[in-house]
This record gives structure tokens, sequence and C-alpha cells, in this order.
């Protein structure tokens, strides 16, 4: 149980806090004075905010010849990696990591919470903060739904991601894969408004069904209800409900 | 792909698609890489840390959340602690001094290439290259290679409190030079 600390110490201490060498006990005691004290919380936030500078400053580097192939070969195990544009061929949703997302958000480690990412000791502290208590929601507002086939009703075939921020933007993954001959072509994305209007935000092609498509776009939480996929003779492929959730922690979930 | 945002290729990423993976790994690699170099010195050890840096960005995407700060940020944080971690579980001695003086020399040069660097990098540039020189070799020791005041102490032959005041003091102005620019003053 940490002893307690002083405003006084906290500030004296604050420095190497901010830049991650405190020791161990005197960290933890730090560390249990900000989760009170917001005073100190809001004198050390600046100091994360130069650690996190500070390390910006260094400069980019040109990695070994292959590391682009050997990280990708890391990051989709079943596919072959590549160097060049347009080579590969996506993976089906049956391959792919679960996504675990909409969600009531956990827990954030103070200094986390604080520093930004100049708080988090990533490999550690990402483990911690599912250990840890709960202190404060982490993860943002987020617009998510799992896209379902319209030709077979309640078969998921995607998901949807919609972000409110600004920019904002969207995010979709297909696999209209199922029965019958998968559709390749060209589709259209549409947002569905709560008001019962759409509003068209782009095309992307499909390839056997499969598909992945991201844009810059304007997203009202509160005025979007879902997103829809038309072929170009208007016939829908697949719908989304789309909810506001905080995206959750990923421990564990791959 | 190329001209998606960072954010939107970061959830992307979780969907195993090779091509998103290859944009992203392309976007960042330089980045990643260069912190890794920095803190370990040791190109085999870099890589082995970047390709970590890349694995925990995939597998944790979920959680990264852009009001804290960029992807890039993000991944920068990432590789640098990653690193720090390897190096301290390895290193027996102290950084050699010449390492420490040319990575003093790398992030206070403000040379043309940085010219299009946002403003804050370039005051805290320059704000460190007019640190004693004492102080901004403690700050780089504890802020780049993850020391702590007390290893500061022994690789310097100063008393530990020393440490700790060279770091209180370096952190303290350049804490000032961002709040300049925060508030827009243009003299400090």
């Amino acid at each position: 149980m940490p002893s307690d600390m002083s405003c006084e110490q906290l500030r004296e201490a604050s420095a190497e806090l901010a830049l991650g060498v405190l020791p161990g006990r005197e960290r933890a005691e730090a560390i249990a004075h900000l989760d009170r004290c917001a005073d100190c919380r809001q004198f050390i936030e600046p100091l994360c905010r130069v650690g996190e500078r500070l390390i910006g400053l260094l400069p980019d580097q040109e990695p070994p010849l292959g590391f682009e192939t050997r990280v990708v070969r890391r990051l989709t195990p079943d596919t072959t990696a590549h160097e060049g544009h347009g080579s590969a061929r996506a993976r089906g949703l049956g391959g792919r990591p679960v996504l675990a997302r909409i969600g009531l958000a956990p827990a954030a480690v103070t200094l986390a919470a604080l520093c930004g990412f100049a708080g988090w000791a990533v490999g550690t502290a990402i483990e911690d903060v599912t250990a840890s208590a709960p202190a404060a929601p982490r993860g943002e507002p987020m617009l998510v739904g799992d896209m379902t086939s319209a030709a077979d009703a309640g078969r998921s075939v995607g998901e949807v991601y919609a972000h409110p921020g600004r920019p904002g933007w969207i995010f979709m993954s297909v696999a209209l894969d199922g029965a019958g001959r998968p559709y390749s072509g060209k589709v259209t994305c549409l947002l569905e408004r709560s008001d019962g209007g759409t509003v068209r935000l782009g095309e992307f092609a499909l390839r056997e069904g499969q598909g992945d498509w991201g844009s810059t776009a304007r997203v009202d939480s509160r005025g979007v209800s879902g997103a829809r996929l038309v072929s170009p003779d208007g016939t829908v492929l697949a719908t989304a409900h789309l909810q506001t959730g905080q995206v959750l922690t990923g421990t564990g979930q791959t | 792909m190329d001209r998606l945002p960072d954010e939107a290729l970061l959830s992307g990423l979780a969907t195993g698609d090779p091509d998103l993976a290859v944009t992203f790994v392309r976007r960042f690699q330089h980045r990643v890489f260069g912190v890794a170099m920095a803190v370990t010195g040791d190109p085999q050890l870099a890589e082995d840390i970047a390709q970590q840096t890349f694995e925990r960005a995939w597998r944790h995407a979920q959680i990264y959340d852009s009001r804290r700060g960029s992807v890039a940020t993000w991944l920068t944080t990432i590789a640098h602690n990653l690193a720090i971690d390897a190096v301290r579980a390895r290193r027996t001695e102290p950084v050699a001094p010449e390492d420490l003086d040319a990575l003093l020399g790398v992030v206070t040069e403000t040379p043309e290439r940085w010219a299009l660097a946002d403003e804050a990098s370039s005051r805290l540039r320059a704000a460190l290259a007019r640190l004693p020189r004492e102080q901004a070799r403690a700050l780089v020791m504890a802020g780049i290679y993850g020391m702590t005041a007390q290893q500061i102490a022994d690789a310097e032959g100063i008393p530990l409190g020393t440490a700790k005041t060279r770091i209180r003091a370096a952190m303290a102005k350049l804490r000032k030079t961002l709040a300049s620019v925060r508030r827009g003053d243009h003299a400090e």
C-alpha cells in the first residue's frame, strides 16, 4: 500500500514521473496521489506532453531491406506478404481477428488518462489496464455496426466503423461470399439518416464478394442510424444498424 | 487506400487485409524504426522492436483514442517503451558518451529539413539547444534512453539530488516553451 505523498513531493518527482523513469515505489505513491489530487493532475499534464514531444524529435530512419514484407507477414500470417500494390487478396471474415468493440469502456490507468500515450507503458500498462480498478472511461465514442446480408437475412457479412470526429471517417469491411455466386463489381455505400434519408458516401469494388473501403466523411452521430451497400442497379446487398459505443480494450481478444 | 486517414487505416488493420497492412506499415515504418534505432543503436534489435510495435498496434488497435494524440504519436510511444524495455534488459554499461552527444546533436539540430516541422517541435529543438549541456544530457538520458535519476547520477558521477535537479530544471524550461507555443507567444 503506497504511503501518502504530499503535493510538494509529487511536484518534485513530476518530471521523472512524466518521463516514465520514476522508480517503482515512488511511482506507485505518485500515482496514488494523482488519483485524488486534481491540482497535481493539472500540473503534470504539460510535463507529459514535453516527454511525448521529446520522443517526437527523434529522426526517422530507413528500415532494413525487406522489413515491410516481414512485418506484413506477421500481421497477416495466412497471406503471402508483398511489397507491391494490389497484389494481395483480402482474407474472408472468418480468417481475421475478431474485433471486440461495442461495449462499456473499462478502466484507464490514471497516468494514461492524464498523459495520453506518454503515460502508457504499452505491453505492461495495456495488460494492467484491464486488471486495475476502473478509474475513468477510455476509448472514444464511435458508431459501429455489423453488416448483415440482405439476401440471407441476419447473416453477418461485415463491419462498419464511423468516426464522428474531425475529420470524420468511415471504414467498412465486407465479405458477401456466402451462398450463391459472390458479387463482383462496384458497390455504393450510403449512410442512412435517422429521418429516413440517405447520404451517398462513395463507391468501391468488391471482388468475389469481398472488399474493404474507407473514406473521410462527415458523420453526425446523432443523425445517422445505419449504413447500406447497394449495387449499381439499386439492389441492396447489405445493411448495418449503427450504434454509438465506446471502443473496448483489446487485451486478449486476438 | 493511400489517402485513408491514419485512424481509419488503424481500424482497418484489425480486419487482416494485407493491402491495409502494407499501407499502414509503409506509412509509419520510418518513424517506428527511427525511434527504435535511436534508443537501442542496434539495427537487429531495432528491427525486432519495430516489428513488435506494429504487432502491438494491430492487436490493440481498439484502444487507440485519437483524443490523446495522433496515430504516429501512439506508435512512437509504443516503439519507445518497447525499446527502453529491451535496452533495460540488456544494458550493463551506461550509454556511451559519444552516442549521447550524437543524439543530442540530432535532436537539437535545426537544419532546413526541419523547416516544415510544426512550430512546437521547432521551438522545442531550439529550447533544448539552449539548455545547459548537463541539463540537456540528463534530459536525453531520462526521456529518450529511459535512465533513472540514479543511473544518470552514476553515469555522470554526480549526486542523486543533482541528477534529479537537472532533469527537473530541463523539463521546467521545455514546459515553459511549449506553453508559450500554445499561447501563441513569439518570444520566450
